[in-house]
């Protein structure tokens, strides 16, 4: 599983998660079906894609310091 | 000031003053809630039940019924309602309706409204702790993404090109001698 999947996976999550918080929080309007799911589906799509976007560069910069010991391990 | 429709209060307070959620009543999910529904006899309702009911996600969660019998044709009816079996978990902004529902089971009269309900220790109740856990878990797997990096690369690296040492590089491939060396000629019958 790459960075970028797995920042994904994390996103959607987080997505998710944080409508129904901003619900408990009484931000957020969640009574009727329908926005309801919009909201969640807009989160879940919108944390995705920021998710997969931050893995990627978090595993870029990864490599790029661990460059060194990937090839030292290797050999 | 005699009302010219029907209202419903709640602990005393108008819920038409409450339609927005920025206009929430902000009320304690441990404590009663006292209301009142009255409808003047001038508006010509004949009611049986009167009813609150709570939504989420489109479905009614806590629904409170007061029965007439027998039905009235005007107000005041009381209604008293204490979430507290639900309170910790239902901490949050939540749409109600106060409705009015004749014998023959028709809505006459509801009124939507926003309540906040603020569960007891405030923050601490079930459900936002449980997404405060989930925030923080995939905020960690997200930071630590980084490191699928190196594991994806792990997984995808190419085999070796040199074959192993254990393995000759150019072994002969001539077929074994049989152990007994000279192999007697098959058919020699005297």
């Amino acid at each position: 599983m790459s960075a970028a999947s797995h920042g994904a996976a994390c996103g959607v999550v987080l997505g998710i998660v944080v409508v129904i918080f901003l619900q408990q929080i009484a931000y957020l309007d969640l009574s009727d079906l329908v926005p309801s799911i919009e909201y969640l589906i807009v989160g879940g799509v919108v944390g995705g894609v920021l998710g997969a976007v931050i893995g990627w560069v978090l595993g870029r910069s990864y490599l790029a310091r661990h460059a060194a010991s990937g090839t030292t391990v290797a050999k | 000031m005699t009302p010219t429709g029907p209202n419903v209060t709640w602990n005393g307070v108008d819920v038409q003053t409450a339609g927005t959620t920025s206009s929430a009543l902000t009320i304690d999910l441990t404590q009663a809630a006292n209301l009142t529904y009255n409808w003047p006899a001038s508006a010509g309702l004949t009611i049986k039940d009167v009813r609150l009911e709570m939504f989420y996600f489109g479905y009614a969660v806590t629904t409170r019924d007061v029965f007439l019998s027998p039905v009235q044709d005007h107000g005041p009816v009381a209604l008293d309602w204490t979430p507290l079996s639900i309170s910790y978990v239902l901490e949050g902004g939540y749409r109600l309706t106060a409705s009015l529902i004749a014998s023959n089971h028709t809505t006459m009269w509801s009124e939507n409204f926003y309540v906040r309900g603020n569960a007891p220790l405030g923050i601490l109740a079930l459900l936002p702790i449980v997404l405060l856990v989930i925030i923080v878990y995939e905020l960690y797997g997200l930071v630590r993404s980084g490191r699928y990096a190196m594991l994806g690369r792990t997984a995808r690296a190419p085999a070796p090109s040199k074959p192993p040492e254990e393995t000759p590089p150019n072994a002969p491939t001539t077929p074994p001698e049989s152990p007994g060396g000279n192999t007697p000629p098959s058919g020699g019958s005297s």
